[in-house]
């Protein structure tokens, strides 16, 4: 049997990268969720998860019985197996069960044009038994290694919003309903500014594949510094498009209980649930690929320290870099983590505001601006970082002057003191007398 | 440098391939193991649509809000558009600087983000983008 055409040292190491990255994500996925919950319990004084350790009641492993439960995500994961999954009866079956696959198949296939170990200098070896050659030579480390770049990351993570859809449609429930309509809503307008903040990151880059992004990076400084209004715009707009707080409304527990997932439960609920996550690290992935210079670490030009130098090829550079690149996307996530537990949920009109009336025309004006500083040649960083700086604040300035509100309008509340409804009388105050007298100032003054 | 860039040949997609079927075989086989591994208890009242514990009102097919309508169709005309605006961003800045080529190219997009900018302008005076 001949060697197939196709099959190149190219193809072999976005096979492994694939294989490894997908399984190293699925894992991570389940620790972030015990991230989760001990930032959460840290930020609020509690101490989280601490009692399941690695030791599955082995005596001979009883070493790993106080691990801070970092048996924990592994428990959680038995326990949905093993959970019923019910299925309402007044469900769409079909889509019922459909929805959940829809939402995780994309958020795991998402991360594969991301280069996570630079270029590596592949050598030259001949497959035993079938004895095929296989060329050496430079090869990208990443799951794929195709032209378009990462706008098949963009093209992928916009299929997440069917599952979510289907998942609140099919379950036939209000609270489902509405939760599904909000985040598709919410999902598919930040999918805007997110497009329009990574096409001013694309104009100064020239192109879409990862590799060349790092370089660029290496020589001219992280994006995140040259171009900080384009990073804040795109790291909005990827909390808002997983759903994740303050952008969280599609899951408002005290409006929606539980949003699309509702009517859900067992392995049916944690596929969401792990979509989420993974789409956070997929996310959070791009963004350290486009604005924290990828596998590039501050210092690795010099001498000694060019481990990380997109000029080292070696196999030990390729690991150091998948490593760098991967700790980055776990702090960008615990970012993430800090500011959901920091910040309140905004309301949801606000959500939608945000996204139509400011992040859009920011970002659009942003554009313009970078192409035009482009036509003129201004393409050092200081020069992009000045074009930014200026945006921002000239957006600043006229906010509140065409048009857009920058206070908050008063609702009429059925019942509220401060902004009742039209024609309701407010009574401010206590009216039963029982209650009068409990308040011991209100009665020295009867008295 | 002709291999670093990507090949435009489709077995460079084959990897995607691999992907799709990896995470699609996650998604599939993890709704099968839950469904023999758990167990299966059924009730009438167990199958009601979850309402916060009440009786059930009505059903969740009902109308809603045509704004979300709205927000679908404003969202294909800026999406559409930013798709069309990616060749345009891989290209115009490798143009070299004083190309006669340049401002031609500059100017054609700016006259397709104005058609957009119109689009967004008519929307936000008809109140497509306030949700109160």
């Amino acid at each position: 049997m001949d060697k197939p055409e196709f099959l190149t040292a190219q193809l072999i190491v976005n096979a492994v990268v694939v294989a490894l990255t997908i399984h190293v994500m699925l894992l991570t996925v389940a620790y972030l969720i015990y991230f989760e919950r001990k930032i959460s319990a840290y930020i609020q004084d509690r101490i989280g998860p601490n009692r399941v350790g690695l030791d599955f009641g082995l005596p001979a492993l009883s070493f790993l019985k106080n691990v801070i439960g970092l048996g924990q995500p592994l428990a959680d994961g038995l326990k949905f197996f093993l959970k019923e999954d019910y299925t309402p009866s007044k469900v769409d079956k079909v889509l019922f069960s459909l929805a959940p696959m829809m939402s995780i198949t994309p958020a795991l296939m998402g991360f594969a044009v991301i280069n996570w170990g630079g270029v590596w200098n592949f050598p030259d070896f001949t497959i035993p038994l079938l004895n095929w050659h296989i060329e050496g030579g430079p090869v990208q480390v990443a799951g794929a290694n195709i032209g378009v770049g990462i706008i098949y990351m963009l093209a992928i993570a916009s299929l997440g919003v069917y599952g979510i859809t289907l998942g609140g449609w099919a379950s036939n429930n209000k609270y489902s309903f509405l939760g599904g309509l909000r985040a598709t809503a919410q999902m598919i307008s930040y999918e805007i500014p997110l497009g329009l903040a990574l096409l001013s990151a694309l104009l100064v880059y020239g192109t879409t594949m990862p590799d060349q992004i790092v370089r660029q990076q290496v020589s001219e400084g992280w994006m995140v510094l040259t171009q900080p209004l384009a990073a804040v715009i795109f790291f909005t707009a990827i909390l808002a498009e997983a759903n994740r707080a303050p952008f969280d409304n599609a899951e408002a527990e005290n409006e929606l209980v539980g949003g699309y997932h509702t009517e859900y439960s067992s392995m049916r609920f944690a596929l969401f649930f792990l979509a989420e996550y993974a789409h956070m690290l997929t996310s959070g992935a791009l963004f350290t690929l486009l604005f924290l210079g990828g596998y590039h670490l501050p210092g690795s030009s010099l001498p000694g320290l060019d481990l990380l130098s997109p000029e080292s090829t070696t196999f030990v550079a390729v690991v150091a870099k998948y490593a760098v690149f991967f700790t980055k996307v776990v702090l960008v996530i615990c970012f993430q983590m800090v500011v959901r537990w920091t910040l309140p949920r905004i309301r949801y009109d606000q959500v939608m505001a945000v996204a139509w009336q400011v992040c859009i025309p920011l970002a659009l004006a942003h554009v313009v601006v970078i192409s035009v500083a482009l036509y003129m040649d201004w393409r050092a960083p200081w020069q992009l970082f000045v074009a930014n700086v200026a945006v921002a604040l000239v957006f600043t300035a006229l906010q509140g002057r065409v048009g857009i509100p920058s206070t908050n309008k008063r609702l009429p509340l059925y019942g509220s003191r401060f902004s009742p409804m039209p024609g309701e009388k407010v009574v401010t105050g206590p009216t039963n007398p029982v209650a009068l007298e409990d308040r011991p100032v209100q009665s020295l003054h009867a008295r | 440098m002709s291999n670093f860039l990507a090949t435009s040949d489709l077995s460079s997609y084959l990897p995607i391939f691999l992907v799709t079927l990896m995470a699609a075989g996650f998604a599939i086989a993890n709704f099968f193991i839950t469904m023999i591994l758990g167990p299966k208890r059924d009730g009438k009242v167990k199958g009601e649509t979850y309402e916060s514990g009440m009786v059930p009102m009505g059903t969740a097919r009902k109308r809603f809000n045509v704004r979300f309508y709205l927000i679908a169709m404003v969202f294909l005309v800026f999406d559409v558009e930013i798709i069309f605006l990616y060749p345009w961003a891989t290209t115009f800045p490798n143009l070299a600087h004083g190309d006669s080529n340049a401002i031609i190219w500059l100017s054609r997009i700016f006259f397709f983000l104005l058609t957009t900018v119109v689009a967004y302008v008519y929307g936000y005076r008809k109140g497509v983008f306030k949700f109160d």
